[in-house]
Formats: structure tokens, sequence, C-alpha cells
């Protein structure tokens, strides 16, 4: 009936950072670009939050991270996604990320970095632009 | 269909996937349905409406943590509002079921409700029948909360609790058609908060009117998030379980919902069909800007594109 794919994401924080006003943001602005955001409140771990995307059957997962270790974390999210089989869905980075750790970020699978300041509309048009190719 | 055999083993991505098809009203979706149908029926629903912040969230949560307890395997539905400027949704009740995650065996499933009115989505039956179906013993569906009208939420649940908080309004607010004619249980939460037994005082007068009725509508007064009257709360929905297995009129009362229920849905695919039949037309377009630009008046408006959208071609 409906005409297309309403996109689905999953805003998460992992681990101890109790930061989540960025995250929030975020959440608010994909929602009125006409996704539906679910929100994974704060400290969560890698496995609470690929059983939440599992559940959910989000398209795109979005970790927001602010502690330092996005790096490691983000190694265990894609992990966990091979382990649980949902390779299809997308992953996205936000939070404090120096501009150096971008490239590594990529190559563990992540498919778009946004640091803090990056302006709203950016991430949008990323996840709109991925989506529709899936 | 795999898909469904899957569900049937207990496959959890499997069962997310049909919610999603359901959800985008894909035809494989409704097919997997009416396969899945024949082997549900089993689970219990139970449907928690309020206002919002009235703190169904945490009640569901708790309630979920108490069935789990006991052994059972539970399923949550969550409805929270599509937002009325465009498609988007924030699905937030997650945030308050961290009990209910650690739940063996739960299933949690957000939900925008999508436009459908009644407090529910288009998709939530659907996705209560998919849980079902992957074993769920209690599914809990959390309604929008948007208030008076969510009547559709008494369609497909068994048992329904409205909560309410001290500040809903007066007795006046009781006594306009609303809320308290949907719920089967009535939770005064936040029950420490000044004005709380005044306000349980005031709904169960306006119970009244039900007194004489098989099933006499019970005031539970609670604090959710310290867990008081969780307990009682899981009494009654015992009692209210075992007064649908004895009601005379239990089974006209299901078959009233389910025609309810179908005219709902059949309401909801014809304005949605109709509407792609004629949108992007000139005489439709036409109609709404003679409306816009205020020579017509809505009602006429209406009438026109009534007779575009019947009239064949």
């Amino acid at each position: 009936m409906e005409n297309k794919k309403t996109v689905k994401v999953l805003i998460a924080k992992p681990g101890l950072d109790g930061h989540d006003r960025g995250a929030k943001v975020v959440a608010q602005a994909l929602k009125e670009a006409g996704m539906e955001v679910v929100y994974s409140g704060l400290h969560r771990t890698i496995d609470q939050i690929v059983n939440i995307a599992v559940q959910e059957d989000v398209d795109v997962i979005g970790l927001s991270i602010m502690t330092g270790a996005h790096i490691p974390i983000t190694q265990k999210l894609f992990q966990k996604i091979k382990q649980k089989g949902i390779v299809d869905k997308m992953v996205f980075v936000g939070g404090v990320i120096p501009s150096k750790d971008v490239p590594t970020l990529k190559e563990l699978g992540v498919a778009g970095v946004f640091p803090g300041g990056t302006p709203l509309a950016e991430t949008i048009q990323f996840l709109q632009s991925i989506s529709k190719k899936g | 269909m795999e898909l469904v055999k899957k569900i049937l083993r207990g496959d959890e991505g499997s069962a997310a996937r049909l919610i999603s098809m359901i959800e985008e009203g894909l035809d494989e979706g409704y097919k997997a349905v009416s396969l899945l149908f024949p082997h549900t029926g089993k689970a219990r629903i139970i449907g928690v409406t309020g206002a919002p912040g009235a703190g169904k969230s945490t009640i569901v949560d708790k309630l979920a943590v108490s069935y789990g307890r006991q052994g059972g395997k539970v399923g949550i539905i969550a409805v929270d509002p599509t937002s009325a400027k465009g498609s988007g949704a924030f699905l937030g009740d997650r945030v308050r079921m961290r009990n209910a995650e650690k739940v063996e065996g739960i299933f949690i499933r957000s939900m925008a409700h999508r436009g459908f009115p009644g407090g529910i989505a288009k998709a939530t039956l659907g996705a209560a029948y998919v849980l079902d179906g992957l074993g769920k013993e209690v599914i809990l569906v959390e309604s929008v909360g948007a208030g008076q009208t969510e009547i559709q939420i008494s369609m497909i649940c068994d048992s329904v609790i409205t909560v309410f908080t001290s500040d809903y309004g007066d007795e006046i607010q009781l006594m306009k058609a609303g809320l308290i004619e949907i719920g089967d249980i009535v939770v005064i939460n936040k029950a420490d908060r000044p004005g709380a037994i005044e306000a349980a005082k005031d709904i169960e007068f306006s119970l009244m009117s039900s007194k004489d009725q098989p099933w006499q509508i019970p005031v539970i007064a609670m604090e959710a998030r310290k867990g008081k009257g969780v307990e009682d709360l899981m009494a009654v929905l015992e009692l209210h379980h075992k007064h649908i297995k004895n009601d005379a009129q239990g089974n006209s009362k299901k078959r009233e919902k389910m025609k309810h229920l179908v005219l709902a849905l059949f309401k909801e695919d014809l304005w949605s069909s109709t509407l792609k039949k004629i949108q992007g037309k000139t005489a439709f377009e036409e109609v709404l800007q003679k409306a816009q630009n205020g020579t017509i008046d809505p009602y006429k408006a209406v009438q026109m594109v009534m007779d575009l959208a019947l009239t064949k071609k």
C-alpha cells in the first residue's frame, strides 16, 4: 500500500559515557527528515545493541561514542553483526572522533563517520542516499 | 513459505522481518500472515493505554518482568506516534524497558503508528500474530498515548489497562466519552502524588454505571517506578483472564470486536487505495486548489472529490 520504504534507524549509545545530547539531536533531526528512529538509551553493551537491531529490524545502526574507545567498540560491533548474520545493516558513527581514525573505522566497515559539529543536513543526506541504494 | 516456518521454529530475525513487511503493507507480508494465522490464538494480549507520561512504558516493563518470573514467554509491541508533520517518528519506549529486556527470551518491538487511528498501528495486530507464532504466551501492547480516542487497542487485546495519574483533569473529563470506556482495569499511577486519592475516588464514582455489569472495572493504585502495586495489577489481570473465559457474552463480544477491526482496516485500505487512484489527476488538483483559494468550502470540496473517486476511471 505505502509507496516507499520508510528508513528505520537505531541510534545507540554504547559503553560508559553519559553524554546523549548529540545522539538525541541527531535522532530528532532524522525523525524530522521522515525516518523512524529507535533510541537505545545510555550505557548499552554491544550485545544489547545488536539484539535491538535484530528485533527492531532497522536498516541502519548509528553509534554515538564520546569515550575515545570508538575503534574497539566498532570492531566488536562488526564481530557481533557477523555472528548474528545481520550484515545487511548499515553502520555509521558519530561523537568525538579524531579525523586520523576515520580511515580505520571505514576499513572496519563503517559506511559514514560524522564527528560532532557535522552539519545535520549532511548526515541526513548520507542516510537517505545509502538507504535508497539498498 | 520459508519465513513462516522459521518463525514457528522460533527465529527472531524472521519474525522481525515479517513485522516490517506488514508495516510496509507488502502483499508477501499479508500472505505470510495468512499462513501463520492458523498457528495463532494461544497468546494472551494485554493492552496498556493512557495519556503521555502517565507511566505506560514503566508498567509494561514491570508486567514483563513479573510474567517472565512466572516462566512466561513475553513479547512487547510499543507503539509511538508518527510525526504529524511527516513520516518520521522517535521510538523511545525501549529506554524505559531495560528490566524487561533482561527477561529470558523476550522480544520487544517498537512501532510507529503511521497515521492509523485508535492508538495503535495498522500492523500492530499483525505483529501480535507474529509474536504469537514465535511462541510468546503473553503479549503486551503499549498504545500511542494520545488520550481519549484509543479505542482500537481494545479491539485487538483480551485485557486493557488504562493508566491515569492525578492530573487527568477533573470529574467532567471523566464524564466525557473516552479513555475510561476502553479499559477493563484502571490504574492510578504515581499514587504518592497529591491528589491521587481524590482522583481514584472520582474515577470510582464515574465507574458506578458499570456496577451491574458482569465485570466491574477495578481501580488499582500504583507507584510503578518503585514497583508498588504491580502484584495487585497482576492479580486483577488474572481475575480478568478468568472472567473472559467464563463470560457468557464473551464469544459475542469477541465477534463484535473482530467486526469492528475488519471495518477499521477496510476504512484504512479504502482511503489509501482511493487516494492513490486520484492523486495527481488534474480534476483532483483543481478541486484542492479551489478549496485552497477559498472559492469553495471544504465540505463542497469533499463532495467533488467523492464524485471523482467513485466514477470509474
